[in-house]
């Protein structure tokens, strides 16, 4: 039972894996009806699909392939010329072909997949009958059609040898030349001579066929075969009792599709010699399940929140120990901890790697039916379809691909006539590159077709009032050809199969923003048009920009930051309200991190401030933060349910010091950027001076800093006249933490610079950062009265500086003219 | 033999158990009990992983008040809400009371802010009282009221404090 479950997955894996190259064979063939080798990989991959489901009891597939064989093997013979008009019915048999596969995949069975086989076998008949006069040969078709099928319907293999007794003694060779080492072929050899044989010989031939291996396999059937008649008991007496056919199989099974087939089955071996170098027969392989090595990705994971955590601690530790013996031993240690686990990090990511090229490879015969449907005649060259990319974004990057291609072949490429009026070849070219760039990977769709009229987009996108007029003016070319990703917006004249209901277009956006993937789209207009996609390699474990905003701390992927620039406020203009920021030659969009995260200004940023620009698809942003702390790698964790979803926010993860660090979703956070709409300038200038109406006397609130009790209360009594209400704190830490607190809203501070754990000047410094006491006045009541202490006062940012002693009327007016009270005295 | 023996010697024991239960003819509910403000909570022991002194966290943005962010509870990153904002009562400042009680249901799981545990409590379920009519808009949060002799608490219902209202 299992047994017979793994060789059904092993088959389909390889199935489905054959399946693509044979796509592209085909095309190619079009192009190259002549090339043998070419033909002969083609004829082998259907041979070995029907032979295997044959096996395995898929009649209908064994139907279908069979008849598919016949035609690719008269071809194979030059009895068959390959046109366009055979491939049209070619190809669709091979659809037919997977959809029965999947249809096995998914139910188990070939039977009720709702297809009309005979439909499509009558017209692969005809084909292979247009180019063979003899009406005999079809009906010898029909024969040699039964002849490899299962066992069990020998009954049906004896009624077509009593129908044509004159089988070509080419078809015997065939298979012999083909299969050589296969068991499986062998197998077949040995029905095909049976089938010319009488009765006799053909028992022999069973007996033959329990010496082999897998024989038993080919006799395994329990599922009721149309009539079984004589021969069939004895076939059903060997002994292997294999339950029922197939069973449902496991969804995960096909989709792992590891990078190189698995070395399993007989039928590799043919698989693998109809690949390229890549898989070469020797190569040893072994097919994982994905589970697995998501769960090694996750405890990787977990190694390098170690390894930074550990990075973390030897730093501490290096600065509180210098010099110490033990430390250079840590280094070795911490070092080569570091080393290995990233090393480690390469290779099982590595492991999930795939080629593009698995997706690539729909896309020649995506092409070419295109421009079979639109009377054009488009070249699709590939190339770099070995680079590799993890697997998940491998998943995700091929429907982008299929619209943008459909693009290029629709919009893009003109028809023949048109290429020739404008003194280009008549046959359009669309190339597909993929390359590796840093820790991305590009993939590059060019096209030498009309290209994008900017113009037209931009009045097309107004009329459909994605952009206002005025926006529509200031727009540069490379603005305008964004606007292709707009939901809705279709330059196309009229709506056709393959496009023009600008639904394309955002689906690549949306995806590709997805993989935090960037677009750049460049375009000549009667040129053609590059589009660029530009997609980090990996999506669990990713290298992160940590930011600082205000006391947070945030890391931007750093797929996503095209650059940091430090600017100062005065470079900051003002359009329409927005703050832009001219950088180079572009104008960028500037918004502030903590506007978007509602981050509390406590901090005055000071003059200067850092702008990480971000690029996503084919946006661009600039959002000022106030530090850069620097790039680490982390690890991408989950917010958990409860907090799914937050917008802005991607994940989170965990650094060195074991706090969490949120890690910026760069998509939302551009749409986050258009609603947020406040001036980044004229925030700066208003942040310092907020304050309530004050209408008496009691409003206003002083803080009295001395550690003295005495002194303390000296001031206290010489304020209290005024009305205002008194706090005190007894040194710096205390009066900080009183600001803090934000408890009171504090008009001026009166500090005694000698005190215990904060003296006055550092009180006043630290006082200063912050933005909502930029303004308020600090007035220095001290005994110190050298001129360098007045200085030293006013450097730390004290309004006033009153030495003791004092009298109680010269701290009232000085309170009060700093505070602005016009209440009068109580 | 030996399986044999094993399961005479567990029928014994379920024997001996269950008079005793149901000579109170009712189920124990086993809770732990803690201060929010000044009313006692309690939640069934079972929905608790473990109760944590206060460490750092995280705000996360947009969010309502009562979330006060995420903390790294060894590897994990956990959600913790403030219960006090959440019960809608005023803030204050941590004490060395303080605790996170971080709770679980199915796979949901978040830390909650406390101002200080009590006791573990036993409690029959005839003790029980349903939720109030009249505080009936918060009744997804409670799960009864539990009478005690001096005192009553009122039981949360884990799942409700797990779910996400915003």
């Amino acid at each position: 039972m299992d047994e017979m479950q793994e060789i059904l997955e092993d088959f389909l894996i390889e199935a489905f894996e054959m399946i693509e190259q044979l796509d592209n064979d085909l095309v190619e063939l079009e192009s190259n009806p002549e090339d043998l080798e070419l033909l002969n990989r083609i004829f082998r991959v259907a041979h070995t699909i029907k032979g295997s489901s044959s096996f395995l009891n898929f009649d209908v597939l064994t139907h279908l392939t069979h008849h598919m064989e016949d035609v690719l093997n008269k071809a194979r013979h030059g009895e068959l010329k390959i046109t366009p008009e055979v491939m049209d019915v070619v190809l669709p048999s091979i659809d037919m072909m997977k959809s029965l596969l999947e249809s096995i995949r998914d139910s188990g069975s070939d039977k009720d997949a709702g297809l009309d086989v005979e439909n499509m076998v009558k017209k692969l008949d005809a084909i292979s009958k247009g180019e063979v006069p003899p009406p005999s040969s079809s009906s010898n078709s029909m024969a040699f059609e039964s002849s490899p099928e299962p066992i069990q319907s020998v009954q049906k293999v004896e009624v077509h040898v009593q129908k044509n007794e004159t089988k070509p003694a080419e078809d015997d060779i065939d298979y012999s030349n083909l299969s050589a080492e296969d068991v499986e072929k062998e197998i077949e050899r040995l029905l095909n001579q049976r089938m010319e044989d009488d009765k006799k010989r053909r028992k022999e031939l069973r007996n033959m066929g329990k010496d082999l291996p897998t024989a038993p396999l080919v006799n395994i059937n329990d599922e009721p075969t149309p009539a079984k008649v004589e021969p069939a008991p004895k076939v059903i007496e060997t002994p292997k009792p294999v339950a029922p056919a197939p069973k449902p199989i496991q969804q995960s099974a096909p989709a792992v599709s590891a990078p190189k087939p698995a070395p399993k089955k007989q039928q590799q071996q043919e698989d693998s010699k109809d690949q390229d170098s890549k898989s070469s027969a020797i190569e040893q392989t072994i097919r994982v399940d994905v589970k697995r090595l998501d769960h090694l990705m996750n405890l990787i994971g977990e190694l390098v929140l170690g390894k930074n955590r550990l990075l973390k601690i030897y730093n501490d530790v290096e600065e509180r120990y210098e010099g110490e013996q033990f430390l250079e031993e840590l280094n070795q240690v911490v070092s080569s901890i570091s080393i290995v686990t990233t090393d480690l990090q390469i290779a099982v990511m590595k492991t999930r790697m795939l080629p593009v090229g698995k997706v690539f490879n729909k896309f020649p015969r995506m092409v070419r039916d295109l421009s079979r449907e639109l009377n054009k005649k488009i070249e699709l060259i590939i190339s770099g379809e070995e680079t590799e990319l993890d697997k998940s974004i491998v998943e995700e990057i091929g429907d982008p691909l299929v619209h943008i291609i459909r693009n290029s072949c629709d919009h893009g490429v003109e028809s023949p006539d048109e290429r020739l009026q404008n003194g280009k070849s008549d046959t359009g070219t669309v190339e597909l590159k993929a390359y590796n760039e840093g820790n991305h990977i590009v993939i590059e769709i060019r096209d030498d077709g009309r290209g994008i009229n900017a113009e037209k987009l931009k009045s097309k996108s107004f009329e459909k009032g994605i952009i206002t007029e005025r926006e529509a003016d200031s727009m540069s070319d490379k603005e305008a050809f964004a606007l292709i990703f707009k939901p809705g917006l279709s330059t196309a004249e009229q709506v056709t199969n393959v496009s023009g209901r600008g639904v394309g277009m955002d689906v690549v956006k949306t995806n590709i923003e997805k993989l935090n993937g960037i677009i750049d789209i460049d375009s000549e207009f009667g040129r053609g048009t590059i589009i660029k996609l530009k997609i980090p390699l990996t999506l669990a474990i990713i290298q992160s920009l940590l930011v600082g905003v205000q006391e947070e701390y945030y890391a931007i992927p750093l797929a996503s930051v095209l650059e940091t620039v430090r600017i100062s406020y005065s470079d900051i203009y003002t359009v329409e309200g927005k703050s832009v920021l001219r950088l180079r030659d572009e104008v960028l969009s500037l918004v502030r991190l903590s506007d978007i995260f509602g981050v509390d200004n406590v901090f005055d940023s000071g003059e200067h401030a850092y702008v990480v620009v971000i690029g996503l698809a084919e946006n661009k942003l600039g959002v000022i933060v106030d530090t850069l702390v620097g790039q680490e790698e982390i690890v991408i964790k989950s917010l958990g349910d409860y907090l799914q979803g937050i917008e802005g926010i991607a994940g989170a993860t965990i650094r060195g010091d074991g706090r969490v660090t949120l890690i910026v979703d760069v998509a939302a956070l551009m749409n986050l950027a258009k609603k947020v709409d406040v001036n980044v300038v004229s925030k700066v200038k208003n942040s310092g001076g907020k304050s309530k109406q004050k209408k008496t006397a009691k409003d206003y609130c002083i803080l009295v800093v001395d550690d003295s009790k005495t002194d303390r209360t000296i001031m206290r009594k010489s304020i209290e006249p005024l009305g205002v209400t008194l706090m005190e704190a007894a040194d710096g830490i205390e009066a900080l933490n009183v600001l803090k607190g934000g408890d009171y809203t504090f008009d001026a501070v009166l500090i005694d610079i000698e005190m215990p754990r904060m003296d006055g000047y550092t009180l006043a410094n630290e006082i200063r950062k912050y933005n909502k006491y930029k303004n308020m006045p600090l007035i220095a009541v001290t005994s110190r009265t050298s001129k360098a202490d007045r200085m030293r006062g006013i450097e730390a940012g004290m309004t006033e500086y009153i030495t003791k002693p004092y009298s109680p009327e010269y701290l009232m007016n000085v309170v009060q003219r700093n505070i602005n009270l016009n209440v009068e005295m109580a | 033999m030996a399986a044999n023996k094993l399961e005479q010697i567990f029928k014994r024991q379920k024997e001996q158990k269950s008079p005793n239960k149901s000579g109170e003819n009712d189920n124990i509910i086993q809770l732990v009990g803690f201060i929010v403000g000044t009313e006692e909570f309690a939640v069934p022991i079972l929905s608790i992983q473990e109760i944590i002194k206060p460490i750092e966290f995280t705000r996360v943005p947009s969010t309502p008040k009562y979330v006060l962010g995420v903390f790294n509870l060894r590897g994990t990153v956990i959600p913790i809400i403030d219960l006090r904002a959440k019960f809608g009562l005023g803030a204050s400042k941590q004490t060395e009371d303080t605790r996170y009680i971080v709770m679980k249901y199915k796979d949901d799981i978040a830390g909650f802010v406390i101002d200080k545990l009590t006791e573990a409590i036993r409690i029959s379920e005839s003790n029980i009282d349903p939720a109030p009519e009249t505080i009936n808009q918060d009744s997804s949060l409670i799960y009864g009221i539990g009478k005690q002799k001096d005192r009553i608490l009122t039981i949360l219902k884990v799942e409700g404090l797990l779910k996400r209202d915003f």
